[in-house]
């Protein structure tokens, strides 16, 4: 039978627990505590034997750790910039573009996982549950096994971007530069990029313009200003899905003291706060497709996106509670336009491809 | 003890009705949150008059709660008798409410210790939050446990936080790791309490008679009707909340009555085994409060009866099992 056990925040005790490696046999799973100001101080962890645990298989453990359902993240863009330039035949060097592929996919995986540790030394994942299980906080794998592992990922994406590094130079700058940033952020706020403006900004440099313009440098293109206005409007966007998020446990955050843009601004404020900036990447999306996609895709695309993102727009403006199941609506309902925002996006660069195709064939 | 008078000042005779309406709101209480202080206090030696401020402070902040809470929720009745709100008038209700939370203010601050009014203020704060967060969940049936659970640590929890941590502030005692430990079992009391009270409206240990699917039936899913309803269809969660028997109850889970029954009874049992290892998780921080209290040189029977009564707490909270 399980047993607890509680021990000061800055003891060793806590890190062997937090670590899991105070037992081979044993696991220490942090209990969750509604006194989130006091959190900080003192932890309580139900220590359980290993077969006490439902464990998953290995590849479920596997695929959860890596958080496979957010890869859409890098594989979008990645499907952007290999459509735009098969279609304007700048395809220079595909061996480095299929490195740069390799990775990226490497080194998301490791950071996702990194990320996961992170919110769990610093208790984060106690404080916000969240609906997907977490393999670490589930006890499924330590945090010390999942740190090695992620480890291992990260380093083979480093050897997977050496050679483009050498083939193609300017890649060196923008991993220097993304790396910096990724520091900067990491170190700003208590390792935990999520948490501060200059973090937000950061996530939105690398997720946005630095992964397209990475990934377009790789093939040996260089960086242009589409890829930029692009990379710019998919940044907004995933900053969104932030936000979303923030909003939806805004007051677990606001009442455990944790600092993000949806606590500065309040409940109500965020609300139209979340409406402005789904607003502002339409607007980056009109522009991007003004200048550098036909018309009727512009026309097309827009008027879709904005006659979808009313029902979003509602949900938001209904929201009347920082608790309830309107927040799961709210969330529900912005992650679908964002969905029909990729699948937009997939269905143009089809478009293009099929008929590039076409004329070639 | 009367918890009533603390102070001569306290209930004015030349006010209209006001004598009248506490005479009301304060008989038939069972007073369960000052005998919590006074069970605390004793071992500790605090002095009889701070107990006794003590346990007015924690009745005169729950009642006034009543009062709001009566009106807010339009509820006609309390501890059997017609609501104050419904009896004296809304405006009345409110007024009274306010005035007793004033006294609060006026009785502790006479007594100096800064800190304690701080923590009293801030445990009124916490509870008003919780009164208001809960208002805003009136009419949704797709709320979940989690959620409902920080309601109730702001709404219930922070009474039973505030009945454990007093006397130790009143007698300005602040060691950090002995209130974080008292702040998780006020916690987990009053969840504890919560969960029980909400059983009750599903007709569960029900021996004080309270009546069957309230709570349900004035739009407000708890959190045992929100532990059932997960993962439920929105079907399902429409007959549930149509529901107006215990009967019609059982239908959601079965078409055929009986076999109704028994599902909700699994639902029972397991509802039950989650707050048991809520209960166990409390005899852990119990446990922990003794090592505290053993390092405060205080009498080690005292000690050991009041660990025992704190242990025997969640029988009486949660199984509503009366003491021997």
């Amino acid at each position: 039978m399980s047993h607890f056990v509680t021990c000061k925040k800055n003891s060793d005790d806590f890190k062997k627990y937090i670590w899991g490696t105070f037992s081979e046999t044993e696991r220490a799973l942090p209990i969750e505590s509604l006194n989130v100001g006091t959190v900080s101080e003192s932890i309580t962890f139900e220590i359980k034997s290993i077969n006490e645990i439902e464990t998953p298989t290995q590849f479920q453990i596997f695929i959860r750790l890596i958080k496979w359902n957010y890869f859409f993240l890098i594989f979008v863009p990645l499907y952007y910039i290999f459509v735009k330039n098969f279609v304007y035949q700048r395809l220079f060097d595909l061996l480095s573009f299929y490195l740069s592929i390799a990775a990226s996919l490497f080194l998301f995986a490791g950071l996702n996982i990194k990320n996961d540790i992170l919110d769990h030394i610093s208790g984060f994942d106690w404080i916000i549950k969240s609906k997907s299980k977490r393999p670490v906080l589930q006890g499924w794998i330590t945090a010390h096994a999942a740190n090695k592992f992620s480890n291992i990922l990260i380093i083979i994406a480093a050897c997977l971007a050496g050679p483009i590094c050498f083939r193609q130079n300017e890649v060196f700058r923008i991993s220097i530069i993304t790396l910096l940033l990724f520091l900067v952020g990491s170190f700003l706020n208590k390792n935990n990029y999520k948490f501060s403006y200059i973090s937000e900004f950061i996530l939105f440099i690398m997720l946005g313009p630095a992964l397209c313009s990475g990934y377009q440098v790789a093939l040996g293109s260089g960086v242009d200003t589409e890829v930029l206005i692009f990379g710019s409007a998919w940044g907004v966007a995933v900053l969104f899905l932030m936000y979303v998020v923030q909003f939806e446990h805004l007051f677990e955050t606001s009442q455990a003291k944790i600092y993000n843009t949806m606590t500065k601004m309040g409940f109500d404020k965020s609300k139209s706060f979340l409406k402005l900036w789904w607003g502002f990447f339409i607007l980056l999306w009109i522009i991007y497709h003004y200048f550098y996609a036909s018309q009727y895709w512009l026309w097309f695309s827009a008027l879709v996106l904005i006659f979808w993102s009313l029902s979003a727009f509602v949900q938001i403006a209904q929201a009347d509670s920082p608790m309830g199941s309107n927040l799961f609506r709210v969330r529900r309902s912005c992650f679908k336009i964002f969905t029909l925002m990729i699948l937009l996006l997939i269905l143009e660069q089809s478009w293009y491809l099929y008929n590039h195709l076409d004329w070639l064939f | 003890m009367s918890v009533k008078i603390f102070s001569e000042q306290d209930f004015p005779a030349y006010l209209p009705k006001l004598n009248a309406l506490y005479d009301d709101l304060f008989s038939g209480g069972k007073g369960f949150r000052s005998q919590l202080i006074q069970i605390i206090s004793k071992p500790l030696g605090v002095p009889k008059e701070v107990e006794n401020l003590l346990s007015q402070t924690i009745e005169f902040i729950h009642n006034a709660s009543l009062l709001h809470d009566d009106l807010i929720d339009r509820s006609q009745l309390r501890r059997g008798k017609p609501a104050a709100w419904a009896k004296y008038t809304p405006e009345y209700a409110v007024l009274a409410g306010d005035y007793l939370l004033a006294r609060v203010m006026v009785n502790l601050s006479g007594h100096g210790n800064i800190k304690l009014v701080q923590f009293t203020s801030q445990t009124i704060s916490d509870l008003l939050e919780g009164e208001w967060l809960q208002d805003s969940v009136v009419g949704d049936f797709f709320i979940s446990v989690t959620q409902l659970d920080r309601i109730h640590n702001l709404k219930t929890g922070s009474l039973f936080k505030w009945c454990l941590k007093a006397p130790f502030k009143a007698l300005e005692k602040y060691d950090k790791d002995l209130h974080i430990i008292l702040d998780e079992m006020g916690t987990l009391l009053g969840q504890l309490f919560q969960r029980s009270d909400d059983l009750l409206d599903y007709d569960i240990r029900n021996d004080e008679g309270k009546v069957i699917l309230g709570d349900l039936k004035s739009g407000y899913l708890n959190s045992f009707g929100a532990y059932v309803s997960n993962n439920m269809n929105r079907a399902a969660i429409d007959k549930m909340v149509k529901s107006k028997t215990m009967d019609d109850f059982y239908l959601v889970f079965s078409d055929d009555r009986i076999q109704g029954k028994e599902q909700f009874l699994k639902f029972v049992n397991h509802f039950d085994s989650e707050n048991i290892q809520k209960i166990r998780l409390y005899d852990h921080y119990v446990d922990q409060l003794n090592v505290k209290l053993n390092e405060m040189n205080l009498n080690q029977i005292d000690i050991k009866n009041l660990i025992t009564t704190l242990k025997s707490l969640t029988d009486l909270l949660y199984f509503r099992k009366r003491p021997a």
